[in-house]
């Protein structure tokens, strides 16, 4: 029996233990919904330091402007603008009848890029298109290709084709101005085109608990070369950019940038550099936020941008362009052109 | 011992003994298996803070077989016991705009030392080990829309029983907890995405689990009343897990009506037949 007595009190203590994993409730309403998506944040997401951000702060100016009978949208509009703090274009809050989006990491740097003057002035509309893919070849025997989102997957097929296509140019110009990201796998079956050996492509951080400064130590992360059943290649590449490369594309343009034969010219890109995370508001809403930062194969932050290689930083000319020239695609041109 | 040295004796043990357990007797001892198919359903309450800070509500399904055999080696004192479960769970947001689900898929065996007790009762205590696997799937997430779950467990357990006699047929009540005392189980870290694990960031990922951090708790209540050859079963099936580890918090609770069909099976030589003399053994009874 006493026996008996033990095991019903271990399995009372067991109980009492778990109880101790709890989990913070918040009210579905205004000043609940309000705390839960700052706390999400507060305990996710990952560029407080970077962007000097004083989440406390925030708090306390935000939470004094929520009332109880806030209309829906007035509310929405209130936890979006919160949101804006943080300056990240990774960071959106959804709800049945919007979405926001931080718009100020683009909005304030010219577009540098036009599609349609390269469509109709450099390949007179006779251009390939697959997926996300648009190739085809320009005067003086140079290959190029704009990838508008690595949302899109090409299969190693696919790509295989397009590098047999090219495969008698003498160099490649590989355009991702306007592509807002994507996925990182379609990333690295992209990279692998490029690069002969295992290569280093960055670095990945998480958050390791809910402080602000708890985070994992940085872990390298390797890309490899497609293999020799499919097409690759080495011959010299030049990539565009400009602000509206984000996320992946930002990603992209860090690895691609030391790869030796590479060269980046254009504008600085967009940043995006952490890896976003979702959660979600007691009223339903969804949030998505930055959370997991990726650094470049240098252990330096990619998250406001890269830069160009040295001496490429070009914006188009809005003159040139009305004279159907892209002045980012014509120093590319000419580099490549120049170093054949 | 390392882990993996215990797994070793503990996969070992199981290899020496199941033949041994299930294959029918040759002398005179017979022990007829005693085998149980149910389906449950119910409700299923779901937390789990690497995917949302909200609990879900919703429906539990499982289909479950288990199968009882006195020990070869001390057939009146100790039964046996292999259980395996496959479990779904269908839950829904507060605002019911995001659906989560859980599919679980478990194997446990164990040994009980049973007392056979005045008036039809009888008791067991024993343990087992259970390997379970799965994950909870929330859609509307983008990059962290999966928590894999997976453990190596070994439990505590033990079974009170009556047998008895209700409106002329025989009916068997049975009381089962099963309580993980410690084992491995598997976990990301707290802000970790499996795109990071993918890429080759295996470290920290299986966890030591003990009542702090890991707890489960089923009870299983079930009436065999027989119709003969097979006997309906109906009872309740409930299940208490809370874990806790690197800041992520995951809560299933899940109630179940229990319905199916169980029945004792001889499995006999019918050249040899069996002797008159022969000693049949229940797990049950």
């Amino acid at each position: 029996m006493k026996a008996l007595y033990k095991i019903l009190a271990a399995i009372a203590a067991a109980a009492a233990l778990c109880g101790c994993h709890h989990i913070d409730e918040y009210e579905n309403d205004n000043r609940g919904n309000f705390e839960a998506l700052w706390t999400a944040l507060d305990e996710h997401y990952c560029f407080f330091k970077e962007k000097g951000v004083d989440w406390d702060e925030v708090h306390d100016r935000y939470a004094a402007r929520v009332y109880p009978k806030m209309q829906r949208r007035a509310f929405f509009n209130l936890c979006a603008e919160m949101l804006d703090e943080l300056r990240d274009g990774h960071t959106n809050l959804s709800a049945p009848f919007a979405t926001s989006y931080y718009r100020g990491w683009w909005s304030g740097y010219p577009q540098n890029y036009d599609a349609r003057l390269i469509q109709q002035h450099y390949l007179n509309f006779k251009y390939f298109s697959l997926g996300a893919v648009d190739y085809g070849m320009l005067l003086n025997n140079i290959g190029y290709m704009h990838y508008s989102s690595f949302s899109s997957s090409l299969g190693e097929g696919n790509m295989d084709y397009i590098m047999v296509y090219f495969a008698g140019a003498d160099g490649l110009i590989i355009d991702v101005r306007d592509n807002g990201g994507g996925d990182l796998t379609n990333v690295e079956m992209f990279v692998n085109r490029f690069i002969d050996k295992k290569t280093l492509a960055g670095y990945m951080q998480h958050k390791t608990g809910p402080g602000h400064d708890d985070f994992s130590r940085p872990e390298p992360f390797y890309y490899y070369p497609a293999g020799s059943s499919h097409f690759g290649w080495a011959k010299p590449v030049v990539v565009l950019t400009n602000r509206s490369t984000f996320s992946a594309a930002n990603n992209f343009v860090s690895i691609m940038k030391y790869i030796p034969g590479v060269t980046i010219i254009g504008a600085t890109t967009g940043g995006g550099s952490g890896m976003p995370y979702s959660s979600e508001l007691p009223n339903g809403w969804g949030v998505r936020f930055s959370a997991c930062p990726i650094l470049d194969a240098k252990g330096n932050p990619t998250e406001f941008g890269v830069e160009p290689t040295e001496g490429f930083a070009v914006d188009m000319d809005p003159l040139d362009a009305l004279q159907g020239h892209d002045t980012i695609l014509d120093k590319a041109i000419e580099f490549l052109t120049s170093s054949i | 011992m390392s882990k993996r040295r215990i797994l070793t004796v503990l996969l070992t043990a199981s290899a020496v003994w199941l033949p041994a357990a299930l294959r029918a007797d040759d002398g005179e001892t017979v022990r007829p298996v005693f085998s149980a198919y149910t389906l449950e359903a119910g409700s299923a309450h779901i937390a789990d803070t690497y995917l949302t800070p909200l609990k879900y509500n919703g429906q539990h399904f499982g289909i479950d077989y288990q199968r009882w055999q006195a020990m070869k080696f001390d057939p009146q004192r100790w039964v046996m016991q292999l259980d395996t479960r496959l479990t779904l769970n269908h839950t829904v947001n507060p605002a019911g705009n995001a659906t989560m689900w859980d599919a679980m898929l478990e194997f446990r065996w164990g040994m009980m030392r049973r007392w056979r007790l005045p008036q039809g009762f009888s008791a067991g205590i024993g343990g087992s080990a259970s390997i379970n696997g799965g994950a909870l799937y929330l859609g509307r997430n983008g990059n962290n829309p999966v928590s894999a779950k997976a453990a190596f467990t070994v439990n505590a357990t033990g079974y009170a029983a009556w047998n008895g006699t209700v409106l002329g047929r025989p009916l068997t009540l049975r009381y089962q907890p099963v309580l993980p005392v410690a084992g491995v189980f598997f976990s990301p870290d707290y802000g970790e995405l499996y795109y990071e694990i993918y890429l080759g960031n295996h470290s920290g990922l299986a966890h030591f689990a003990w009542w702090g951090n890991y707890f489960m708790l089923d009870n299983h209540l079930t009436a065999d009343l027989s119709l003969g050859a097979t006997s309906l079963r109906l009872g309740y099936s409930g299940r208490i897990f809370s874990s806790k580890v690197n800041d992520i918090v995951t809560h299933v609770f899940t109630h179940a009506f229990v319905v199916g069909i169980s029945g004792e099976w001889m499995s006999l030589n019918p050249r040899k037949g069996i002797s008159a003399d022969a000693r049949i053994i229940s797990a049950t009874y």
